[in-house]
């Protein structure tokens, strides 16, 4: 599904945010990203949902070579990620449910399919009495789901999660990462970038360790907790 | 490129609604500039039309050979020129004409016989254009029995000039204030654009095309123009049922306005067109300035 090989990305006047990164996520996968703050987590994610190019090295996503995606082609690829964001990125004056139709939306969908689509993705985060109102009315767990809600809204291939639980307390935190493995287990490939190591003790799963800028580790989550 | 244009209308209108400073300040702008050009248009074609009513005085004078045959030709002539008015002068009554012409110093012309002059055949032909005269002239000249054919040769000329840089002028500065107002305007609609930069991320991230993104923007843009359009033609008229009936007071003894002498239904029209044009490109330089950047 995403193959880095040797992949470096510099910004002027700094030492790389990625450096050298050779690394492959295969479908259906549930990958956390880590590493210290700087570490190159978020970096890497927008490598991949192709807000920037690699400087040197070669990314295919679902095959293809990114260097070789036109900019016309690229809303067509975003079309198969969905993106989580720290700070949920939700539209202030648009309604839950309008939020959660912005996907769906873009792709010209029929409106009265949108709506039923919308409400079930409501219902599934369990915020269907929700749909009128507008984000800042609803805590920072309750938007956080609305942002996983349209980031699953076009069913994704890939879904793509930057720290998605750092501005959540604990229980919000299991609420949401509840929801990114439920859409894991229907198939949908998963990376999360997180810092937060109590994340990786809870779940058993693939660990990629950044640091930075380099891939420092790769392994399950029980092996890493071990030597952390 | 967009599947729903109704979709796109509705986000046109939001947005507007949303920022109701910048429509206005839009709007305003566009208003304003289209105004300028309609009355710019409409002294244009005033002009026009006044001097192609005072052209209306241009007759050709067809010059008969000595011993041809006057009502012969005469009908002739009203063959090559259907629908104008057609007048056979003896040359009698051409030597009356010119010396009542003439006034007091008619006298001058007593003594001379009424062969001095050829018998002729005029041609009134209001609003002709040079072109026009020059085919008229010279088909009428190789009818049989014409001598000459005298077509006010520099009367026309000089108007056909005049009304052609007036064109050309008015042209160009109707098309410089068009794409000034257009720059003046994008960059208005440029803070509108700003003010949206982070819904146009999150669309951009949730996979809209540049198609999509700008669709509202564009329509935004033609809807203002119209807007302006309808409201500068709105004025004009107005402007036209006050004044028109004073002007026509003021000018009457001079030279009484030709019948609809009045704006055209085509500077309305052109108007809004106009505007539809000026609020497109405004809102495409705009909107597209950014997604080059992003
Ligand atoms: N747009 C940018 N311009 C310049 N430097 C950047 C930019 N984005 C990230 N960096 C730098 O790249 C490094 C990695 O950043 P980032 O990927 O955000 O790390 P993380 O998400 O692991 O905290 C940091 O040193 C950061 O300062
Ligand atoms: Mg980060």
């Amino acid at each position: 599904m995403i193959q880095l090989f040797h992949v470096t990305k510099e910004y002027p006047g700094e030492p790389p945010a990625l450096s050298d990164v050779t690394l492959q996520v295969g479908k259906g996968e549930f990958v956390f990203l880590t590493g210290p703050s700087g570490a190159g987590k978020s970096t890497l994610l927008r490598l991949t949902f192709c807000a920037e190019a690699p400087s040197s090295g070669q990314l295919l996503l679902f095959g293809r070579n990114v260097a070789r995606i036109s900019p016309r082609e690229i809303p067509w690829v975003r079309r198969h990620i969905g993106v989580v964001f720290q700070d949920f990125k939700l539209l202030p004056e648009r309604t839950i449910g309008e939020n959660v139709a912005l996907p769906l939306e873009v792709r010209s969908l029929p409106r009265r399919e949108i709506r039923r689509k919308v409400q079930g993705l409501l219902r599934s985060v369990g915020l269907e009495h929700r749909a009128d109102k507008f984000p800042p009315s609803l805590s920072g767990g309750e938007q956080q789901r609305v942002a996983v809600a349209r980031a699953l809204a076009a069913d994704p291939a890939l879904l793509l999660a930057d720290e998605p639980t750092g501005n959540l307390d604990t229980e919000r935190t299991l609420e949401v990462m509840e929801l990114l493995a439920a859409a894991n287990a229907r198939g949908t490939t998963v990376i999360i970038a997180t810092h937060d190591r109590s994340l990786l003790q809870r779940y058993t799963r693939r660990v990629v360790a950044l640091e930075r800028g380099r891939l420092v580790s790769d392994g399950d989550s029980i092996r890493q907790a071990g030597g952390l | 490129m967009m599947r729903r244009p109704v979709e796109a209308f509705r986000r046109a209108f939001t947005a507007m609604a949303r920022s109701p400073y910048l429509t206005l300040t839009g709007t305003a702008t566009i208003y304003v500039a289209l105004l300028s050009m309609g009355l710019v248009a409409a002294a244009l074609g005033a002009g026009e039309r006044l001097l192609h009513a005072w052209a209306g005085e241009v007759k050709l004078s067809v010059y008969l050979a000595p011993g041809a045959d006057l009502a012969q030709t005469g009908s002739a002539v009203a063959a090559l020129a259907p629908g104008r008015s057609v007048e056979s002068i003896p040359s009698a009554e051409g030597l009356r004409r010119l010396a009542q012409g003439l006034g007091e110093e008619g006298r001058l012309l007593d003594g001379v016989g009424p062969d001095a002059i050829p018998d002729c055949v005029e041609v009134a032909v209001p609003g002709i254009g040079l072109d026009q005269a020059r085919a008229l002239s010279s088909q009428l000249r190789s009818l049989p029995g014409v001598a000459d054919v005298d077509y006010g040769t520099a009367w026309l000329e000089r108007l056909d000039t005049i009304l052609r840089r007036a064109r050309a002028a008015g042209l160009a500065l109707l098309v410089g204030l068009g794409l000034a107002t257009a720059v003046l305007v994008s960059n208005t609609l440029r803070l509108a654009v700003y003010a949206r930069r982070e819904e146009i991320e999150i669309m951009k991230l949730v996979g809209a095309t540049n198609a999509f993104v700008a669709a509202p923007f564009l329509l935004e843009g033609a809807l203002q123009g119209v807007l302006s359009g309808g409201l500068a033609a709105g004025t004009l008229l107005a402007l036209q049922a006050a004044l028109l009936p004073r002007l026509t007071a003021l000018l009457g003894p001079l030279a009484a306005l030709p019948p609809g002498a009045g704006l055209a239904l085509a500077l309305p029209l052109g108007l809004v067109a106009g505007g539809a044009a000026i609020g497109l490109l405004a809102s495409g330089l705009s909107i597209l300035r950014f997604l080059r950047r992003a």
